[in-house]
């Protein structure tokens, strides 16, 4: 299971990339692995302001409908709109091209309370 | 309860499939390729599924033919031996107990294929053994090879000619290296192809052969998307209890003409009152799956609610089957309403996508 040694994890199978005063927010190969081939994301809406663990977003695939969870809370700046076409970029590349959203982080402690590629290794069992 | 394992489990595991427990089995929901990749393979070209979970209740002697007609719903003297067909078993109250493929071996052979865990089912439905007339579960003894595509015959006939000659709801008894097997034409995707019944022992040795010309090993989640495009039900879903045979809109598998079968009365009753509610097909805008038990909206008044519902890879879209009011009509506009969203869609007819035979 491929798990990038620079990212932070959620408990929820999301990571995050820290880009200064914001973070990219993406779903864990742990996770695409287990939803199978994803067809569908419905992305938030830019602007929106989430609580971190608020489920904000939904993917669904073959076989089941999922809930994503913001890792941190904030102001939600972009969408990865190519999504919209090519869902599957969270299956061939979940921590690159598949990337859902960037958010303004309120409040950087909430970074601290993430795992991080060990911590989430442990999670999974890997 | 305890899982039960099919003959090529070994096979499966050793190919990295993802297992899932599917009617009291451990069966693969996928292999490497995925879902998407596996269906898209046999619409274009040709697959083979693991479908040990089916039973196969093997009915045998005189008096077979009258029983078997007097439990399922549709007439044995419309085929011949050597042919197969696709029948009913109901409840007294005309719910579909199980939707089943009956191979006619031989003049007073019958294998009878129930969906996964229900051979008790169809076992009792057809009475006590008496001299020289016996039901066997023969379900732990063979392994069942899929074989289904536009390309299945073809590849297929360069490793097991024989097998790849048996015409469509034709069965037959076919040799594979000094092996007996049963071949039969018959499949559950909308594609032409074959299923073959082989003894367990030699169950992985078929399937490497089959797998050696180039037909791609597919799991349940490609076999559940293919029948849906194929507009095919599925028992818990379009069939069950509740639901009969005519709610379905599968009349042409019951027989008013041979006599009395189970459920037969409450059939006629539901023809003079009126069948509803119906099966019908929605297609719906854009990528997002429907789902079971979704709502159907016609006009902003609740019209029904999908019994099953997914991505279509072929066309691109959503595509879901629901029972409806009968007033529902093909072209009708309709939205599917989900938690916090709804889906614009179109009642069309079935299937959704139609395989040039």
């Amino acid at each position: 299971m491929n798990i990038p040694e620079d990212l932070r994890y959620s408990r929820d199978h999301e990571w995050v990339r820290v880009e200064g005063s914001a973070a990219r927010i993406g779903i864990t190969d742990f996770a695409q692995d287990n939803l199978g081939d994803v067809v569908f994301v419905d992305l938030p809406d830019v602007g929106r302001v989430v609580e971190a663990s608020e489920a904000f977003s939904e993917v669904e695939s073959t076989k089941s409908v999922s809930e994503i969870f913001a890792p941190i809370g904030g102001a939600i700046t972009q969408v990865n709109a190519a999504l919209g076409d090519s869902a599957e970029l969270l299956n061939s590349d979940p921590y690159g091209e598949g990337w859902i959203c960037v958010i303004e982080v309120a409040d950087p402690a909430q970074l601290d309370e993430l795992l991080d590629a060990a911590g989430y290794r442990a999670l999974i069992g890997d | 309860m305890t899982l039960r394992y099919s003959p090529l489990d070994a096979v499966h595991r050793e190919l990295g499939a993802r297992m899932v427990p599917f009617g009291g089995w451990d069966m693969p929901l996928n292999y490497a390729a995925g879902t998407l990749a596996e269906h898209r393979a046999c619409r274009t070209s040709a697959v083979v599924f693991d479908v040990s979970h089916l039973g196969t209740v093997r009915v045998a002697g005189p008096n077979a033919y009258e029983r078997l007609q007097a439990a399922f719903t549709n007439d044995l003297g419309k085929i011949e031996p050597g042919r197969c067909q696709y029948t009913h078993l109901l409840d007294d109250d005309g719910s579909v107990l199980d939707d089943i493929i009956v191979w006619w071996r031989h003049d007073d052979v019958f294998d009878v294929m129930p969906n996964a865990s229900n051979t008790a089912g169809v076992r009792s439905a057809l009475g006590e053994e008496t001299d020289g007339f016996t039901i066997a579960d023969v379900t732990t003894q063979r392994a069942i090879l899929a074989i289904q595509g536009p390309t299945a015959r073809d590849l297929l006939s360069a490793v097991l000619p024989a097998a790849a000659a048996v015409g469509r709801f034709r069965v037959a008894d076919v040799e594979i290296d000094g092996t007996p097997c049963v071949v039969a034409g018959t499949g559950y995707t909308g594609e032409d192809g074959v299923e073959i019944a082989v003894p367990v022992e030699r169950a992985a040795d078929v399937w490497r052969m089959v797998t050696s010309v180039g037909i791609e090993p597919a799991g349940l989640g490609a076999r559940d998307t293919l029948r849906l495009e194929a507009g095919l039900p599925l028992h818990g879903h379009e069939l069950g209890a509740g639901i009969t045979t005519l709610n379905a809109g599968l009349g042409w598998v019951v027989s008013w003409t041979k006599g009395p079968f189970r459920g037969r009365e409450a059939l006629d009753a539901q023809r003079e009152t009126g069948v509803e509610p119906v099966l019908v097909g929605i297609r719906t805008e854009g990528k997002r799956p429907p789902r079971a038990e979704m709502p159907v909206l016609r006009g902003g008044a609740e019209v029904g609610r999908v019994s099953s519902g997914n991505y279509s890879p072929m066309l691109d879209c959503g595509v879901a089957l629901a029972f409806v009011d009968a007033s529902v009509a093909t072209g009708d506009a309709v939205t599917l309403v989900g938690r916090g969203n709804e889906l614009v869609g179109t009642v069309v007819d079935l299937p959704f996508v139609r395989s040039p035979r």
